[in-house]
């Protein structure tokens, strides 16, 4: 926190002392952007520590972890958070620490309800993955873990219940980062996807060094790669290991991130798996439910030179609005990250460079990374969480750092990209040796906050505030025939000669996941002509003269309501 | 026979010779220049360039063969718990690269390669992929154990042998690579050679041709000033030759033709009286009289004109006063004379060609100016003298000047009695000419 900060600080919440008002609220201060970031992480009530397990024994997990989500858990319209948490490694106990579960007291506070929702057990969480996957109105949770990943069902009733063993996801070990739902069949029911990231447990770490002596945190190479898994959900809390039928099986990926999209725009989901010095996979859905890589033919899979970077995270948005894909890869450092347009179906270009996303990213190493209409100008814009991951870093590369500041990119139009993290407010540019990274819309304003998980460090909330007076429109979907949650359905909207569209999805970022309601970033207008909703099931509906600054509430064949 | 002389020593063709000589070289040398780096061009292009994308696609295989030495370790890894089928889908985005591979790698190879190496090649490959189906197919009929056997028996044999003939052909490419390098090394090293000796060649050729210049325009340079000496001496020696006959002829005229017309007068005058007032042979002898006068008059006119005596008798100072009146009617021009300075006496020869050069720039006044008025001042100081003759006509025309001998001649006679002579054009319109003498000239002169 600069001096100026500190004042705006100390100055704001003496104000809002006397004035009665929520702390954090004049915490910042104005940004000449549109919108401002307000670090309310401590104000909203939210102390959580991450804990690698890290002793000294530098194991290949401590560097990777952890992720973060927004969900409704108790399906009161109002966004709740789940952070992920490591624990010590055997023989090395220091603390208990577990994930964590805040429910939104609607006031711009969080309670934490872990230990009453049943979560409060030590696993060595990674990713999350939330989704509703027996379609009862609430959303479950799969946590990928180091070891034994664990499905938690929400049973509606604010509590979760471990279905790892009766959902036959039991018995399968390994170093699982993100996951995802979609129901790749579209029979109505979530399946499952998650990443793997190599072939590791305690007893085979490999001894790395950088000096010969002490062990340092080994690269990929080091290791075997592991397939990813795809679990077919029978419909019945069940599931059906479908990884090798599927085509999905490959023993030499080393994947840290999934996003689902539909690249081929024929209605059924694809995948993108962002893999660590590995090429990159891009899952076309063959519709019998089978994949096939063609990422290769798509110009995904390598950088521009030919060379398999280390992916990390993956988002995928139409940033443009022009009715194609764009996607965002995180990298290492020195890798710069890797921003793809597609330029004719199903063909895509690397235009990190004009964008101007490549250059400021050369030295940092990205995690997670979403897109998200921050200033709610109609453009989507990209938010990455930078974070190394050697603490020595610094001897060995002077202008790269342990800690790095996370990057906010404003679209500018044009194509172009210019990075205001420093002039966001709320501390958005500090150091952090960030991880996961989520968006959601806690405080029911209409824009998009912003969730980050550090490394061994807290976790910060950032609340977003418009100033500059532009509108959005939200929409909530709730499948029928469809999955409960709509995953895979897209939602256009026309708004005079602004025209955009999204998908509602799961995954994406960096071990976590944004909130499902769709936000769309209107600028001034104050409504919209029309919106389209293609669902999952092969429904399209059409709704016109919305108001904006509202969010709807749409149930696949049976209207939409304002919320 | 001088001139003749002068001509042999032109160094033109020499110059010529030499430039040719020159041109011949830089054409030489950029043919030569030119053929070494088509030469290390193709060189590059087919050997090094190729060769390198040859081995990025033999490392692209060997990575590939790698990939499936990976997978293979994995399928014998009985704990793996997916069965061996699921590598399918792997193995077929590995064949698909592997073959592209190999193809491209046929394409680049083709100089390189002798045609059992192409068919090694080809047949392990396609051996490989044979086995690799029948474990697959033993493998979906449920013979795990048998296909694990093939993949430990057969298959990782056989991709070790791929491997280590790709390694090979990477060695040899690495070979070729170095060879090339020499070759290039070599073109470089006989190029800079090449380079010095040309720079050295042009440099002794631009130094030798400096001096040959800088000796034959000293010979030109002494040529012309002896020329120009030559040319002065003429000119004064014309000067003086047409000044002393000038003087020769008006004596003659003065002193021979005036005393026998003054005599004829004489006898007319007498021989009238003889014959009576009144008498008609009075008037006749009267008439012839009056004549006789007449051209004696003539005669001491232009006896005066062509060398005026009165310079030798009343000095330079009087013969202008007389001088430029006279001219002045005769031109029909007003002549406003000055004088200012004390005088000193200047010598008859000096005053003679003062006196010339105020004739010739009087005569210019009224043939060419145009001018009604003109201006002559006479300055004397303490160490010279200084005729200037002024008009405001139409100015001063060098074409016109240049076509007669006046201004030359203006110029050589001053040059004779060491002055200077400065003919300018005045701002306002008109011409000025200077005549500048030093004193101790004039004196010299008188002494």
């Amino acid at each position: 926190m600069n001096r100026r900060d500190f004042l705006f600080t100390t100055l704001g919440s003496g104000l809002a002392a006397v004035a009665g008002l929520p702390p954090g609220i004049l915490a910042t201060p104005a940004s000449n952007l549109g919108f401002r970031l307000t670090d309310v992480t401590d104000a909203a009530g939210i102390r959580f520590m991450h804990n690698s397990g890290a002793y000294g024994g530098k194991l290949l997990p401590e560097t990777l972890g952890s992720g973060c989500a927004f969900l409704d858990y108790d399906a009161d319209g109002w966004q709740d958070i789940v952070l992920l948490n490591g624990m010590d490694w055997p023989g090395h106990k220091r603390q208990r620490s577990m994930l964590r579960l805040y429910r939104n007291n609607r006031n711009g506070t969080f309670a934490d309800i872990t230990k009453a929702a049943g979560l409060d057990i030590e696993i060595y969480g990674m990713g999350v993955a939330v989704g509703d996957y027996n379609n009862d109105g609430f959303p479950d949770l799969f946590i990928s873990c180091v070891g034994q990943s664990h499905l938690f069902r929400n049973t509606g009733k604010g509590t979760f219940v471990d279905v790892t063993h009766s959902s036959g996801l039991f018995d399968r070990q390994g170093l699982s980062t993100s996951a995802l739902w979609f129901d790749y069949d579209r029979d109505g029911f979530l399946d499952l996807f998650v990443c793997n990231y190599v072939r590791w447990s305690p007893e085979h770490d490999v001894f790395c060094s950088l000096d010969g002596t002490h062990k340092s945190y080994c690269t990929p190479e080091a290791y075997r790669g592991d397939t990813c898994w795809l679990f077919h959900n029978r419909g019945n809390g069940t599931f059906e290991d479908v990884t090798a039928t599927s085509g999905i099986f490959d023993s030499s990926s080393k994947s840290l991130g999934v996003a689902m999209l539909d690249y081929d725009q024929d209605g059924w989901p694809d995948l993108l798996v962002a893999n660590d010095t590995q090429p990159n996979k891009l899952y076309r859905n063959l519709r019998n439910g089978k994949f096939k890589d063609v990422a290769i033919e798509a110009g995904l899979a390598f950088s521009t030179e030919g060379k398999a970077r280390a992916g990390m995270g993956v988002d995928v948005g139409d940033f443009d609005n022009s009715g194609k894909l764009g996607i965002a890869i995180t990298n290492f450092d020195n890798e710069m990250i890797g921003l793809y347009r597609a330029t004719a179906p199903g063909v895509f270009d690397d235009v990190s460079i004009v964008s101007g996303v490549g250059a400021p990213s050369r030295n940092t190493l990205g995690f997670g990374c979403m897109f998200l209409d921050v200033d709610l100008d109609g453009a989507l814009d990209l938010a990455v969480a930078n974070g190394h991951i050697d603490e020595t870093v610094r001897n060995i590369r002077g202008n790269v750092g342990y800690a790095q500041p996370p990057q906010l990119f404003l679209n500018e139009g044009h194509g172009e990209f210019r990075d205001v993290a420093a002039e966001g407010g709320g501390g958005f540019d500090k150091p952090r040796v960030g991880r996961g990274l989520a968006y959601g819309d806690f405080d029911g304003d209409g824009d998009l906050d912003i969730l980050m998980t550090t490394n061994n460090g807290p976790a910060v909330l950032f609340r977003n505030d418009q100033l500059g007076g532009n509108h959005s429109i939200r929409f909530e979907l709730v499948g029928t025939k469809s999955n409960r949650d709509a995953i895979g359905a897209s939602v256009q909207v026309f708004a005079g000669d602004l025209h955009q569209w999204r998908m509602v999805r799961g995954g994406s970022s960096y071990l976590s996941q944004s909130e499902f309601p769709i936000t769309f970033g209107l600028a001034k207008r104050d409504k919209i002509d029309r919106v389209v909703i293609n669902w999952p099931s092969g429904r399209t509906e059409e709704y016109r003269d919305l108001q904006a600054s509202k969010s709807y509430k749409c149930k696949e064949g049976k209207g939409i309501e304002p919320l | 026979m001088q001139k003749a002389a002068f001509s042999h020593r032109s160094p033109t063709t020499r110059l010529l010779l030499g430039l040719l000589i020159t041109l011949a070289a830089v054409l030489a040398y950029s043919f030569y220049i030119t053929v070494q780096l088509v030469g290390l061009r193709e060189l590059q292009s087919e050997m090094v360039d190729r060769n390198r994308k040859d081995s990025l696609q033999l490392l692209r295989i060997e990575n590939d063969l790698n990939s499936i030495a990976l997978a293979m370790r994995d399928m014998l890894d009985t704990t793996e718990r997916y069965p061996l089928t699921a590598w399918t889908a792997q193995f077929e985005r590995i064949r698909q690269d592997l073959d592209a591979a190999m193809k491209l790698e046929e394409g680049l190879a083709v100089a390189s390669r002798t045609p059992n190496q192409r068919k090694f090649l080809t047949q392990s490959v396609a051996q490989f992929w044979d086995a690799v189906n029948r474990m697959f197919a033993l493998a979906q009929s449920g013979k795990k154990t048998e296909a694990r056997e093939q993949i430990r028996l057969t298959l990782q044999a056989r991709e070790q042998a791929l491997s280590t003939a790709v390694s090979r052909l990477l060695v040899e490419n690495n070979e070729g690579e170095e060879q090339a390098a020499a070759s290039i090394a070599k073109i470089y090293n006989g190029v800079q050679r090449q380079l010095y000796l040309f720079l050295a060649a042009t440099l002794i050729a631009i130094v030798l041709t400096s001096l040959y210049l800088i000796r034959s325009n000293r010979r030109l340079f002494a040529r012309l000033a002896d020329l120009s000496e030559q040319r002065s001496d003429l000119a004064q020696k014309l000067i003086s030759t047409q000044e002393s006959t000038l003087r020769h002829i008006s004596r003659e005229l003065h002193d021979e033709f005036g005393q026998v017309l003054t005599a004829i007068g004489s006898l007319l005058r007498r021989a009238g009286k003889q014959a009576g007032e009144g008498t008609p042979l009075y008037s006749d002898l009267k008439e012839v009289q009056e004549i006789a006068q007449i051209t004696l008059n003539n005669i001491r006119t232009l006896s005066q004109a062509l060398h005026p005596v009165l310079l030798e008798e009343a000095g330079l100072e009087s013969t202008l006063d007389w001088y430029i009146p006279t001219v002045g009617r005769q031109a029909g021009i007003e002549l406003h004379y000055e004088k200012s300075g004390k005088p000193f006496p200047v010598e008859p020869g000096a005053g003679v060609h003062i006196y010339r050069v105020l004739q010739e720039a009087l005569n210019n006044v009224s043939r060419h100016s145009g001018a009604r008025d003109a201006w002559v001042r006479l300055k004397y100081s303490g160490d010279s003298l200084e005729l200037e003759v002024e008009d405001r006509g139409s100015g001063f025309v060098a074409e016109k000047m240049q076509r007669g001998i006046g201004l030359v001649a203006m110029r050589e006679r001053a040059e004779l009695i060491g002055g200077t002579l400065a003919v300018t054009p005045r701002p306002q319109g008109g011409t000025q000419v200077r005549l500048h003498i030093p004193r101790e000239k004039v004196e010299s002169h008188a002494a």
